[in-house]
């Protein structure tokens, strides 16, 4: 138990914040993931190169694979300050998931090509997940890689590929084998994005930005991108550790909190000032509550991760907590703003006037419930796997 | 940073997880809840001979070391099998209290309540059964030479009849010349608030049983003229809620472990439950229903212990943890309610049944859930901190 920093810590955390100070506008009224259009690319490429500049990203990996070798405690840090400040950092495909994937199951070589590139933001990976017709069942996905002598041939439709066509990579599972059972058929694969055969269709989302859906007709794959062993993509898939970073989406919460008892101490209403109104006192506890259980969740991430033990409940528990807070942290913030709350971020009247702290938070509600899987897939998740409930 | 125990106090929680188990078996809880007592003396001597009376008091003032977080396990493994000692009002706050005042007789006492000789309780909650300061208001009249008279009723007094000392707080200044309206952390004016050692068989002191749904020993006292000399007042007169307030925040701490413990269990029963009862051809555990009731009780036992740990973690290494003992209190109330209801849920028309363990853990919860400031006390002092 030790719940202070070292003061080689605390300066750490200076470091990044002078970083964000210099680097990102005050007022920022864009919010990344579902908002793609070209300014906030250009923005977003350009900040994120910076940060690879610093070599921060890969900040826990192997030095000889481009990282910094630096512990857990420091990549929370980072994750802590870059969300409260809703920094647009992106290729978290590239960094997250086909980093996690690679370090796991990568061969040295898959290692040495693949992720200093990421580390240097030269390569863009988007995800190659979800299909139409499998999102919470993605053991279900039917996209097919065949064997083609040296190289694999790719069919299918993925969707929900946010970047995709910014991307150079994908981020891909494949059912190689339609014969072994379908947790035994998927394959990951890297897969070259600039060839013919891939084309991708808008899907334009409530967010104001697009995802897309993501056809392949006849993409080729070599076979030295093929990411873990044949027909193990499952293991790779729900033992996904995300490249070792340990995120702090509680941070995000923890700005829109801010943001809101701000506003309380200068709005009134009825006569006296909002932070003096007992219900409304009581719906900030209860959204201190909610943001306080995911940080402890997340302390709790880095103790295991320090002391390499498993996860309580087949780690399912904090992105259930995370998806189930959400949408009641979002209806307090209504609650609390009331009426204001609707105008969007810039409108006169606007009660907050950052994007992440607004009336655009519910959208985010409805991203984070979707992303990764439902609350209600990883509370069956928790309930069979981690309290061995009968499935 | 590290939120994990260390390898000692996960040691004894194991032991003491043990020790509870097999001393402490529903069979018993039930006949010591209908017993004149509420509680074994036995156990409660087992205990003392273990050094778990002393447990989280310094060594150099008699206790056995450690803080809250080696007693936090210990309430853990106390919650799991709803051992009833009066081990919160005596080893806790009232040793606590004794050893802040540290005057002659408090350290007399003490020597007797280290050893499970005397058991002290506190009695603080008045007719609006508030929990802060302000909701101190039984008079106390101050003389001359330091010596006080009571005269009022406190009420919810935790194990009054196996008491030999009250800690009675009075209010000797009126709250409007003091400590701001309002619930405060660190109140920056004397409370007003003095706290008096009266013996419980001293001519004036009256005690009532309290009957509860949670068959927790209970008593009103009622003072009429009651004489305390200035050698019993505990500490400065005038400044009994500063000496309250860390031994509260660390009681409502242990409170909170001890639900989580009482939740764990729940979770216990009824996940064995659902694996084995069977209808519509299949364990009820397959249901989706059922098991959203279960992921309930495990998602509010494990976030309170997380609570727990954190607030424990911070009144350990003296950081301010205001804060942090309320978050952990609300959030053990609410689960007090929660884990109960949904264990009902899961365990349907059985549940309604006394001959079944799970009423035991309900009615018992129903005591924890408000007992050290309920949830909406709780709540208000998050405001406060986040008002600032």
């Amino acid at each position: 138990m030790e719940l202070r920093l070292t003061p080689a810590q605390d300066e750490w955390r200076e470091e990044v914040r002078d970083f964000l100070d210099a680097e990102l506008p005050a007022r920022w009224e864009k919010s990344s993931e579902w908002c793609e259009d070209e300014d906030f690319w250009a923005f977003a490429m350009a900040f994120t190169r910076k940060v690879s500049a610093r070599g921060w990203i890969g900040l826990t990996w192997p030095q000889e694979y481009g990282g910094q070798g630096r512990p857990a405690v420091d990549q929370l840090i980072f994750s802590e300050e870059f969300t409260y400040r809703d920094a647009p950092l992106i290729n978290h495909i590239g960094w997250g998931l086909a980093a996690g994937a690679l370090l796991k199951g990568g061969t040295e070589a898959q290692k040495q090509r693949f992720l200093p590139p990421i580390v240097r933001t030269e390569v863009f990976w988007a995800e190659g997940y979800t299909e139409p017709e499998a999102g919470s069942d993605l053991a279900s996905l039917t996209t097919r890689a065949v064997r083609d002598g040296d190289e694999w041939v790719v069919t299918g439709q993925k969707t929900f590929t946010t970047w995709g066509s910014h991307a150079d990579m994908l981020y891909l599972a494949a059912r190689t084998d339609p014969q072994a059972p379908r947790h035994r058929g998927i394959t990951i694969f890297g897969l070259p994005l600039h060839q013919p055969g891939i084309t991708f269709a808008p899907l334009p989302n409530i967010g104001g930005g697009r995802q897309n859906h993501t056809f392949l007709d006849g993409a080729r794959v070599p076979h030295e991108n093929m990411i873990g062993e044949e027909g193990h993509g499952w293991d790779l898939i729900m033992g996904g550790f995300y490249g070792g970073n340990i995120g702090a989406a509680y941070m995000e919460a923890q700005q829109q909190l801010d943001q809101v008892v701000a506003y309380c101490k200068r709005a009134r209403r009825n006569g006296r000032l909002l932070i003096d109104d007992p219900v409304v006192r009581d719906h900030l506890a209860e959204m201190d509550l909610l943001v306080q259980a995911q940080r402890l969740l997340t302390y709790e991430s880095l103790s295991n991760l320090q002391s390499r033990r498993p996860p309580a409940y087949a780690g399912a528990i904090g992105t259930v907590v995370n998806k189930e807070a959400m949408p009641r942290f979002a209806e307090l913030t209504n609650l609390v703003l009331g009426p204001l709350g609707q105008l969007a971020v810039g409108s006169d009247w606007a009660p907050i006037d950052v994007a992440s702290g607004g009336p655009e938070a519910w959208f985010r509600t409805s991203l984070r419930n979707h992303a990764g899987g439902t609350s209600q897939v990883k509370r069956m998740v928790l309930a069979t796997r981690g309290l061995g409930l009968p499935r | 940073m590290d939120i994990d125990l260390e390898e000692h106090q996960a040691d004894l929680a194991e032991i003491a997880r043990r020790f509870f188990e097999s001393r402490s078996p529903a069979s018993a809880v039930r006949a010591w809840e209908s017993s004149e007592a509420g509680y074994s003396a036995e156990l409660w001597r087992e205990m003392a001979g273990l050094g778990w009376l002393q447990l989280g008091h310094p060594e150099p003032a008699g206790g056995a070391g450690g803080g809250a977080l080696e007693l936090s396990v210990l309430y853990q493994a106390m919650g799991r099998t709803l051992a009833p000692v009066p081990h919160l009002e005596s080893a806790v706050i009232g040793a606590g209290l004794l050893a802040a005042a540290g005057t002659p007789l408090a350290r007399d006492l003490l020597d007797r309540v280290f050893p499970g000789e005397s058991v002290v309780t506190p009695a603080l909650a008045e007719d609006d059964a508030g929990f802060g300061p302000e909701s101190i208001a039984l008079p106390g009249q101050l003389d001359a030479s330091g010596a006080l008279r009571l005269d009022g009723s406190k009420i919810l007094v935790g194990y009054a009849n196996s008491a030999s000392h009250l800690i009675v707080a009075a209010r000797t200044a009126p709250p409007e010349d003091t400590a701001p309206a309002g619930v405060t952390l660190s109140p920056a004016t004397p409370s007003g608030i003095t706290l008096a050692l009266v013996e419980t068989t001293a001519p004036g002191v009256q005690l009532t049983r309290l009957p509860n749904t949670a068959g927790y020993p209970l008593y009103a006292a009622t003072f009429d003229s009651v004489q305390v000399g200035p050698e019993a007042v505990l500490g400065e007169a005038g400044t009994g809620w500063e000496l309250l307030e860390p031994v509260l925040d660390r009681a409502a701490v242990l409170r909170a472990a001890q639900i989580q413990g009482a939740a764990e269990r729940l979770l216990e029963l009824s996940v064995g439950y659902a694996s084995r009862r069977t209808q519509f051809g299949q364990p009820i555990g397959r249901h989706q229903a059922v098991q959203y009731l279960c992921s309930d009780i495990a998602i509010h036992s494990h976030l309170t212990s997380l609570f727990v740990r954190y607030a424990a973690g911070l009144l350990d290494a003296g950081l301010p943890a205001g804060k942090a003992v309320s978050q952990a209190k609300a959030h053990a109330s609410r689960t007090a309610r929660l884990a109960p209801e949904r264990a009902h849920a899961v365990h349907a028309g059985i549940a309604f049944i006394s001959d079944f363990d799970v009423q035991l853990f309900t009615r018992r919860c129903r005591h924890w859930e408000l007992d050290l400031g309920d949830e909406r006390y709780h709540r208000e002092r998050i405001a406060a901190a986040l008002a600032a």
